[in-house]
């Protein structure tokens, strides 16, 4: 779909059109002279006088102008992408890089791959799912100007979860190359602009040498921790004219920045605080950034046998690991060291808040406790989104990418471990141990509240998908908001068994960012799954045709409680607050009259659909056909109405 | 996110604290309530939005505990709804009357509560 509008007046297709309708008319109207005897009009085909337009396209000598040519920009172009070893690129057509999109398939043979998209938005998300699983960046191409604007919002949530994203955008620089009409309402002097508060770097390069530096250089930035997303302008002359000298390109070589690890006298004084303290606690967030990094922070944890309370940013530390302590935590209280890593929002997750009238905060570290920081997330923000959270002060503030610094950590508490600290570390770790089996057989007690319940209960349906895929190499990509079952109930320990979250909680994330992510675990041969809210879902339900065209395979589950739920609860606590009529609060946060019919909307994606599933005896009939499609490389989704959370 | 510690804290508390016994005890000791209007009132406020409609807990800000069979006292319960201790709203008297929580309260007493997981075979692995 070209959706660079034809000129008006010059196009010589609408011309003829035009005169083509002229002609009909005239030979319609009768033919009348004063001194002529009237006669029965006789339609007549008539050809059209031509006009000046096509007079001169027939009659002139051909314009000197080439017609043809045999090299472009956008064939070096694409050669800068393969040599980045991008996979693929997702885009929603448009005609202001098509010189680039004709020469990753003609020149490049659709290498990277095209993954064809119908918004932006799911192009983006896309890309932040694949990242996460995959540890390298894939490409997204749209129209500078008007996709730009509808890849915003993945583009915030890309930068705050800090996952790199290469984002091209189209543009034509020169004005007196633009044809009338959408192109000058589709170019602008610096696109870049209305992402800059949201990418860590961004360029309009203006000869394909300057390309291709500033593409080397974008990836590089964008996969340098604190990582995020760039973006590139695409001029469309740059483009599609022939390369005027080609023995002057050449591609820049790319060598990764090694992650930078902390300073070792300071990585020593955190080794020592850690093993000198009674209660130490570890909070990360989003600490494995490779497969390599759960393993480092497991080595930690039992170096010291101190708990971990993982904030689920990425898949940090497995669930059923006896120090795992992230459904208790009151230890951040009661720790007397607490070493926090690659956190999102430190300050948020050591204090208490009250979403009251009076808003009021206070710390949750008990009084004395030191606080060890490490990670890099600090080390790049901008000024304008407030993602940078509340102020916290840190005792010990180690700059360092967290993943790359364990090793470090790791050996110097163990040089420091002697008998006495080993006999209290393996006391300490055997109550931990013992607290968490307590903790995961109250969670399948708990779990049976309501089990047999119409709507589903969500400790119901997590039970019921775990059952049937427990066995397979699942990998789990997305989630519901405050959807805390599987991780309360399932084995998760191998690293690409979770992909964190949104980054920014802009909706519209978890369904194209787990298709991202299911792209790359169809090549490892992983089973894809992923929880989505029906709000969420609404956002980019076209994403579904995406995975079934690509023939991506995910098992979707919805988790269908009819509502914007979160807000919903919100408004009931807001007419609570007045003493008002709560039963109102329905209006503007739920999904119903109609009733969304998720399963029909998949099969009209062309996906496999099942539901809606209201009776807990139907779901594992309704998953086990799912997955059977899953398995057959569909895309499946069951529609599960449950209970809100 | 960052309420989670408080509320999770009273999840806990009513959670580990909840001895059979002392529940039937204190389920006495409430005024008289009628649970199937303890049950039209715990949908229609919107109680039912965090705590689920079989009381099995859920989340607003941070975890919403369970209230099928809850070890709470009825004063307990009644003061959490009319002056909560954490981000809970409060539903004064216009909304919610002593017998209307009254009602609710026999209504969350009367639902089944948590079973053995070893009854139920996919929750054994």
């Amino acid at each position: 779909m070209d959706k660079r509008r034809q000129p008006s007046a010059s196009s010589r297709r609408n011309f003829l059109k035009g005169a083509g309708l002229v002609g009909a008319a005239a030979a319609v109207v009768p033919q009348v002279t004063a001194n002529a005897a009237p006669v029965a009009p006789q339609p007549q085909l008539k050809a059209a006088v031509p006009g000046p337009l096509q007079t001169a396209a027939e009659t002139l000598a051909p314009s000197s102008d080439p017609v043809n040519q045999t090299s472009s920009g956008g064939d070096f172009m694409a050669d800068v992408l393969n040599s980045l070893g991008i996979e693929y690129m997702a885009i929603n057509c448009a005609s202001s890089y098509r010189g680039l999109h004709e020469a990753v398939l003609n020149h490049a043979n659709n290498k990277p791959e095209i993954i064809t998209c119908v918004h932006e938005d799911i192009a983006v998300h896309m890309a932040q799912g694949y990242a996460k699983i995959e540890g390298k960046p894939m490409a997204m191409a749209c129209h500078g100007v008007v996709g730009l604007q509808h890849a915003t919002m993945a583009m915030y949530n890309a930068w705050c979860d800090r996952v790199p994203v290469l984002v091209f955008g189209g543009n034509i620089m020169e004005a007196d190359k633009r044809m009338p009409g959408t192109e000058w309402v589709h170019s602008g002097v610096d696109i870049g602009q209305i992402v800059r508060e949201f990418t860590k770097w961004d360029d309009q390069p203006v000869s394909l040498t300057h390309f291709a530096e500033s593409t080397v250089r974008a990836y590089k930035i964008a996969t340098t921790p604190p990582m995020g997303p760039v973006f590139i302008a695409l001029d469309a002359e740059l483009q599609e004219n022939p390369i005027p000298d080609p023995e002057a390109l050449r591609i820049p070589k790319f060598a990764p920045v090694i992650p930078p690890q902390g300073d070792s006298a300071a990585i020593a004084e955190a080794a020592k605080m850690l093993v000198e303290a009674q209660n130490p606690i570890i909070i990360c967030d989003r600490v494995a950034r490779t497969p390599a990094g759960m393993a480092n922070l497991v080595a930690l944890a039992e170096a010291l046998q101190c708990g971990v309370i993982d904030n689920g940013g990425r898949m940090n530390f497995p669930s059923r690991h006896p120090l795992n302590q992230s459904f208790r935590r009151a230890l951040i209280g009661q720790a007397d060291v607490i070493l926090a890593m690659e956190m999102n929002d430190l300050w948020g997750a050591l204090t208490h808040f009250s979403d009251r009238i009076v808003r009021r905060s206070s710390s949750g570290i008990k009084s004395g406790a030191k606080l060890i920081t490490l990670g890099t997330r600090d080390l790049y923000l901008k000024s304008n989104y407030q993602d940078f959270g509340r102020w916290q002060d840190i005792d010990l503030d180690i700059a360092g990418d967290a993943e790359a610094s364990l090793p470090a950590l790791t050996e110097a508490v163990k040089r420091l471990t002697d008998d006495g600290h080993k006999a209290a570390f393996d006391a300490r770790g055997k109550k931990l141990a013992a607290t968490h089996l307590a903790m995961v057989e109250r969670s399948k007690t708990d779990a049976t509240i309501g089990w047999d319940s119409s709507p589903i209960t969500t400790a119901r349906m997590c039970a019921e998908v775990y059952a049937q895929i427990k066995d397979e190499d699942w990998s789990m990509v997305g989630t519901t908001i405050k959807l805390s079952w599987p991780q309360r109930l399932w084995d998760f320990n191998k690293p690409h068994q979770w992909n964190g979250v949104s980054g920014g909680s802009g909706i519209g994330y978890n369904l194209p960012a787990s298709l991202g992510a299911a792209l790359t675990n169809k090549k490892h041969g992983r089973f894809t799954l992923s929880f989505g809210g029906d709000g969420d879902f609404m956002f980019n339900p076209g994403a579904l045709w995406t995975a079934a065209h690509h023939q991506i395979p995910i098992l979707y589950i919805v988790q269908n409680n009819r509502a914007y739920h979160q807000e919903y609860m919100y408004l009931v606590a807001m007419a609570a607050r007045h003493g008002r009529d709560v039963s109102k609060m329905d209006i503007g946060t739920t999904l119903k009259d109609p009733n969304i019919d998720y399963a029909t909307v998949a099969r009209g994606m062309g996906a496999h659909g099942e539901g809606p599933i209201t009776d807990p005896k139907d779901l594992a009939p309704a998953l086990s056909r799912a997955i059977a499609a899953v398995k057959s490389g569909q895309p499946a989704v069951v529609d599960v109405v449950t209970d809100p959370r | 996110m960052n309420a989670i510690k408080r509320i999770a804290r009273i999840a806990c508390a009513a959670a580990v604290a909840g001895i059979a016994t002392w529940t039937v005890a204190q389920a006495q000791d409430a005024p008289p309530g009628n649970a199937g209007i303890g049950k039209r009132l715990f949908v229609a406020n919107g109680c039912f939005t965090c705590h689920g409609r079989s009381g099995q807990g859920g989340a607003y800000n941070g975890p919403a505990p369970i209230l099928a069979k809850t070890a709470l006292p009825f004063d307990g319960f009644k003061a959490q709804i009319r002056n909560p201790v954490n981000d809970m709203p409060a539903f004064p008297a216009a909304l919610l009357s002593d017998k209307d929580i009254a009602d609710i309260y026999a209504f969350v007493q009367s639902l089944p509560g948590p079973r053995s997981a070893k009854d139920i075979a996919i929750l054994n692995y």
